[in-house]
């Protein structure tokens, strides 16, 4: 393992941040940390490369314990959600920073800036002041910084974050094309689940402090361990019924009944996906009170009783929907899982 | 940004009025007491005041050379009050910068338990008037051989400047971006080169902002010179004070003539600092 925490715990005073985090990164691996904000994300990010000391637990860089390590020593760069570049330097002279103490000539400090900044096409910018640039250059500048001392390990914080949702879209194929480059290990922290799925070949979520779940994006989404899991992966977000009536006959959702048995504590999970309109027989009939058109698909709600569940139209069904009308509805397939603590729709 | 609002266009022909109108209401005095520096005794006492006289610089020269009952000239001596003033204010102000923006950093970075406590005390130094810390000063300055040294004025003024160099310089790294820092770190600096090189370039408007107020503050103080400076070390405000008085009442020519000169060195360092002084002063009003 190229990065490991163990039982990692963190405090800011009575702010329980960190509740025993346990995550591996193997190397090479783009691994997404999916979790909703103040999940602690971040704190496992500055804890990792040593911006913060954890109170208990361990952090392990390649093999080695690097609870105490210097920042400087453990080989890692970090790519900050504001960007963080220096305001009061040029693009040329942020590149060059981290190059300050590692005692190459200033002939080679241009040679690195110089096939850095061809890497992430910011040649023209060299000279700029840095709020001078666009967000997508100010993006390109901070990848840059991290990247120019060669680090075996990039951890990501919320990247994409302060960045409009078309430059989001460039910047995630960017960052598919650095790691298959560059080969080097990737950690990076998203509030959004798109984000981890499209990205990740694997993916931690955290929750409250804790790692809630590990696995590829598939695992996640086919088979969550629990009802929260199911919750932060998968777009739109999955249907969470709660079970009406449970017999060894089948289960009742207080609007359809599904043949198999639900086991106690479970809550019946839908993707919306698997909720398609029914063209022979119906389990059950909701009324259309939200549509969300997406081109070619549309994100329909309807309500069913107390329930309101999501699914996904397609083609002619998709563009004829209206808010009123009674859609005859199949569920296509359907998962019980454990009621996370805090499932909360 | 909200319509009706106007934006980086120019003035309108009311805003302009009305800020030349504030502007020359406040410039008055001093346009005032420039024009009394350059008239005669009896064009300084002149009712109605006359705006209009043939000029002299009697006054400027009565401000540096006196002239003895026998009739021999000699300097004044008031070089010597000027470059008291110049070196007293100069290094107390550099003293509490240096002191002060290293203090607001550390409030600001590494807050102690209590933080705001601690902060609170240092301000409620200022929360006294001179007049009733004067005497204990006073007492303090004698006993330890203070009393008219250079070393005691700065000393003392430094201590005065430092509640407000703190404060004020807290409130510009509190609004620096706590991440350029934690980056800098990763990229191999230590506490000292974050806070030289990352830190401290970007408060560059602070540093003039806070120097300017300082200086001021302490280029004008006169009830701690007039107690605690001796002869020696007197500074201009003093002077000043002492030329009000006499046989012949307030000679208000040579006040005038001494005031504008005093005037002098503040203007020079608040034009040098123009640009970096308006960005501190508004430093904060606009979020980024």
């Amino acid at each position: 393992m190229t990065l490991s925490l163990s039982n990692i715990h963190k405090r800011y005073g009575g702010l329980h941040a960190l509740k025993g985090v346990h995550l591996d990164v193997p190397e090479g691996a783009f691994y997404a940390l999916l979790g909703p904000s103040s999940a602690g994300k971040t704190t496992a990010l500055r804890v990792i490369c040593g911006l913060e000391t954890p109170d208990e637990g361990a952090v392990t860089l390649f093999g080695q314990r690097a609870n105490d390590a210097p920042i400087q020593g453990r080989g890692l760069a970090m790519i900050f959600q504001s960007f963080a570049l220096y305001p009061h330097l040029n693009v040329r002279e942020n590149l060059a920073y981290p190059l300050r103490r590692s005692g190459l000539s200033s002939g080679e400090i241009d040679k690195k800036i110089g096939r850095v900044a061809e890497t992430l096409n910011i040649q023209h910018r060299l000279g700029n002041r840095t709020d001078q640039l666009s967000g997508g250059e100010q993006q390109r500048v901070a990848i840059g910084r991290a990247l120019i001392r060669e680090p075996q390990v990039l951890l990501l914080d919320e990247p994409l974050t302060n960045l409009d949702a078309k430059l989001r879209d460039a910047m995630r194929v960017e960052f598919k094309r650095l790691h298959r480059e560059l080969g080097i290990t990737m950690l990076y922290a998203t509030p959004d689940q798109l984000e981890a799925t499209t990205m990740a070949d694997q993916i931690a979520v955290i929750d409250d402090g804790r790692i809630i779940a590990t696995g590829t994006p598939q695992d996640l989404y086919h088979a969550p361990p629990d009802a929260r899991v199911a919750q932060l992966v998968g777009s739109p977000p999955v249907n969470l019924v709660p079970i009406q009536d449970r017999s060894t006959a089948g289960t009742w959702l207080g609007f359809a009944q599904l043949a198999i048995p639900a086991p106690e504590g479970t809550v019946c999970a839908i993707r919306p996906h698997d909720l398609t309109v029914a063209t022979g027989e119906a389990d059950f009939e909701g009324a259309v009170v939200l549509t969300e058109a997406l081109g070619d698909v549309s994100v329909v709600t309807v309500q069913v009783g107390d329930a309101q569940l999501r699914t996904v139209l397609y083609g002619a069904d998709a563009a004829r929907v209206r808010i009123g009308d009674q859609l005859p509805l199949k569920i296509n397939h359907a998962m019980y899982l454990p009621a996370a603590q805090c499932a909360q729709v | 940004m909200a319509s009706g609002f106007r934006t980086h266009d120019q003035a309108g022909p009311v805003r302009t009025f009305f800020a030349w109108l504030v502007g020359i209401i406040y410039f008055a005095p001093v346009f005032w007491i420039v024009l009394t520096a350059f008239k005669t005794r009896a064009d300084a006492l002149a009712i109605p005041p006359k705006l209009v006289f043939a000029p002299t610089l009697d006054n400027f020269r009565a401000v540096f050379f006196q002239t003895s009952t026998t009739g021999e000239v000699t300097g004044s001596g008031v070089w010597l009050y000027f470059a008291n003033s110049a070196f007293i204010a100069g290094s107390s102000v550099l003293l509490a910068l240096i002191i002060g923006t290293l203090a607001a950093y550390a409030f600001s970075r590494y807050p102690l338990k209590g933080n705001d406590t601690y902060l609170f005390v240092i301000l409620s130094t200022r929360m006294l008037p001179p007049i009733v810390v004067i005497i204990p000063i006073f007492l303090v300055f004698r006993l330890t051989g203070l009393s008219g040294s250079y070393i005691g004025i700065i000393l003392l003024y430094t201590g005065f400047n430092l509640p407000f160099s703190i404060w004020m310089m807290k409130s510009f790294f509190d609004d620096l971006n706590p991440e350029v820092e934690d980056s800098a770190r990763m990229d191999g600096s230590g506490d000292w080169s974050v806070f030289g090189r990352i830190a401290l370039p970007q408060v560059k408007a602070g540093l003039a902002a806070t120097s300017v107020f300082a200086l001021i503050l302490t280029w004008n103080e006169f009830i701690f010179a007039l107690l605690l400076t001796g002869p020696e070390t007197r500074t201009v405000p003093v002077a000043i004070a002492s030329t009000i008085g006499g046989e012949i009442g307030v000679d208000w020519g040579k006040l005038s003539a001494m005031v504008s000169l005093f005037l002098i060195p503040v203007f020079i360092v608040t034009f040098a600092l123009q640009n970096q002084l308006l960005r501190g002063v508004t430093f904060g009003t606009v979020r980024k």
